[in-house]
């Protein structure tokens, strides 16, 4: 495996409702391509903040960002950014209701130049390696909590990014469904290569990745 | 899926607020598109009248707020005829009156000899001899009154013997009747006066000349009226008709207008987190707008649609109520690609702003947003 790192964070900094909430107060961090990282830390200590500063949901107030190669600082257009390098998981309430599975799979590709039946193909790949295939005319309602995740992950790696960031993936999941989106997301980063970060409170949870960050009042503790 | 099927699905998630929205902008569209067809059909029975029996243009009183209280003196007549360009005139004396459950029968006063120049033809029957109370009958009043030849109406407590029935195509024509002229000016005691003349030129005169001359000859008394345009002036009726179905559709436009900002806010604020997700996938703002706003859309051209069938049900309806005889509905093209222009342009300035907002949001607030 090679040591280029894919995330280069210096002195990052970022604050809310005018500076009173210090959401992350100087973060610096290197993750490599292809690495697992889970980052722990207690409710409102800056974790999702930083998760999206990597996939450039938000700009940060001081410091450099770089990912994947692109000083995200400097950048104009983060949309195609976002669409081509990350894929998002969140916790809950990400899938559109009044679509079905594949149609929701599809979401991403509108972005990139697909055709309607490229679309499909795609989709119908990504919902079989999730082993949802027999659901993709199912609406999202029609589905329990861990498949919801499942097409959340193929959703994810629709546009094949690098980097998977996924916040509290399994934070409204039983924790036996949790385990088995955790296995898969882990053997998705083994078979694939692909960089995962994953946000969590739970010390279970971050104990599956390979390294694990602290993070406290906006800055890391333990790395 | 493309993207447009799922513009097009969208705005069907909360039925029931869509339901509402298309049909607070529907109502718009329907009185836009009765009024539209009502509003042509008097204007198509107004021409008719106008061009009867071939004539060229038509001369009533200057200044008179409608036609029914014309007054023209009828040696005008002769003075119309020997001016230069003109080749025949007919002069027509118009009076209404109630008759069987009709209010507005409309009687012709007309030279018996002057029947053929006007194109009045009749069907059965022949015409009517001067002073001998007798009338001919429209086939509409005809079938109406259910009178036919040989039988007597009473106008104005006075016996008539129907003598003929007759047919122009005119709406207003073939739903009265026809009489001398000397006769109905006896009845209406207007001995002598004219409601209309209609004129019609030589070959080679020129129209606008032959008008203009008339109306330098005779300024204040008489005014010639070539077309619908010349007929507002004295039409104040189909001005105002004219002038409420403007206001109406501006009405529809400002209220169909708030009903799409208030429904697609609404649904963008419900969607605040689902924005959220679309961003952090990678849609770009123009994306988001583009939904937002083709959502606006498709409300309102389902509305349009919708509109529309109201519309043309609302004609039926209400021509029987008191509107039969009087104007034939006119289906014009124009009427609903107003009524569908105007329910797009409600949609594209109602969606805008809820649009821009959208795709406004920032992706880590709408993120956070339960
Ligand atoms: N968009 C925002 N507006 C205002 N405050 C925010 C916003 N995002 C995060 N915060 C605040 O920043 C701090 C860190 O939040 P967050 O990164 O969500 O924490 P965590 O994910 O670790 O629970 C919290 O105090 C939170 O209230
Ligand atoms: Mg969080």
């Amino acid at each position: 495996m090679n040591n280029e790192n894919i995330i280069e964070i210096r002195e990052l900094k970022k604050s809310f409702e005018n500076g009173t909430i210090k959401a992350l107060d100087g973060i610096n961090l290197e993750i490599k391509r292809g690495e697992y990282v889970s980052i722990i830390g207690p409710s409102g200590s800056g974790k999702s903040t930083l998760l999206n500063m990597i996939g450039a949901l938000d700009r940060a107030n001081e410091g450099e960002i770089k990912v994947a190669g692109y000083d995200l600082s400097k950048m104009r257009d983060l949309n195609r950014f976002r669409s081509q390098e990350i894929g998002f998981i969140f916790q809950l309430h990400n899938l559109i209701p009044n679509i079905t599975v594949l149609e929701n799979v599809e979401i991403p590709m509108y972005e990139i130049n697909y055709s309607s039946k490229e679309m499909r193909k795609r989709a119908m790949e990504l919902l079989e390696y999730v082993e949802l295939l027999d659901k993709m005319k199912r609406k999202p309602t029609a589905l329990s909590g861990g498949e919801r995740q499942r097409v959340a992950i193929a959703r994810a790696l629709a546009n094949n990014p690098s980097i998977i960031l996924a916040d509290e993936p399994t934070g409204s999941l039983d924790s036996r469904t949790g385990q088995m989106i955790l296995q898969r997301l882990k053997s998705l980063h083994e078979k694939e290569n692909v960089t995962l970060i994953m946000v969590t409170h739970d010390m279970n949870v971050a104990s599956m990745a390979e390294r694990t960050i602290e993070v406290l009042d906006g800055k890391i503790v333990q790395n | 899926m493309s993207f447009l099927s799922l513009v097009v699905k969208n705005p069907f998630r909360n039925k029931t607020r869509t339901a509402l929205a298309v049909m607070g902008i529907a109502i718009g569209i329907a009185t836009i598109v009765a009024l539209g067809i009502i509003t042509d059909g008097l204007k198509s029975s107004t021409e008719e009248t106008l061009k009867a029996g071939g004539s060229d243009f038509m001369v009533v009183e200057s200044n008179v707020s409608d036609m029914m209280f014309s007054s023209i003196d009828e040696e005008r007549l002769s003075d119309l005829k020997n001016t230069s360009g003109i080749q025949d005139v007919v002069g027509v004396l118009l009076a209404v009156y109630p008759i069987n459950n009709n209010p507005y029968f409309a009687v012709m006063g007309i030279n018996a000899d002057k029947l053929s120049v006007g194109e009045i033809s009749l069907i059965e029957g022949r015409g009517f001899s001067e002073n001998k109370d007798e009338i001919i009958i429209g086939k509409a009043a005809s079938q109406k009154t259910g009178k036919k030849v040989e039988d007597t109406l009473e106008i104005s407590g006075k016996k008539f013997k129907i003598t003929g029935i007759y047919e122009t195509g005119d709406l207003q024509q073939d739903g009265g009747v026809f009489m001398s002229l000397d006769e109905l000016q006896e009845l209406e005691k207007k001995d002598d006066k004219l409601t209309m003349i209609f004129a019609k030129i030589d070959k080679d005169a020129d129209l606008e000349d032959v008008t203009d001359r008339i109306d330098n000859t005779y300024t204040n008394e008489l005014m010639t009226v070539k077309s619908l345009e010349d007929l507002g002036k004295v039409e104040s009726g189909l001005k105002t008709i004219n002038t409420a179905s403007w206001a109406i559709s501006l009405l529809a436009i400002i209220i169909g207008g708030i009903g799409v900002v208030n429904t697609m806010i609404m649904s963008v604020y419900e969607r605040t987190r689902e924005i959220g997700v679309l961003k952090a996938v990678g849609w770009t703002n123009r994306r988001i707008l583009a939904m937002i706003l083709g959502e606006s859309l498709v409300l309102t051209l389902v509305a349009a649609v919708v509109g529309i069938a109201m519309g043309l049900v609302a004609v039926q309806l209400l021509i029987p109520l008191g509107l039969e005889g009087f104007i034939e509905p006119v289906y014009k093209m124009e009427t609903f690609l107003k009524a569908i222009g105007i329910a797009l342009f409600v949609g594209l300035i109602g969606g805008f702003y809820p649009a821009y907002r959208a795709s406004r949001l920032a992706p880590t607030e709408a993120l956070r947003y339960e």
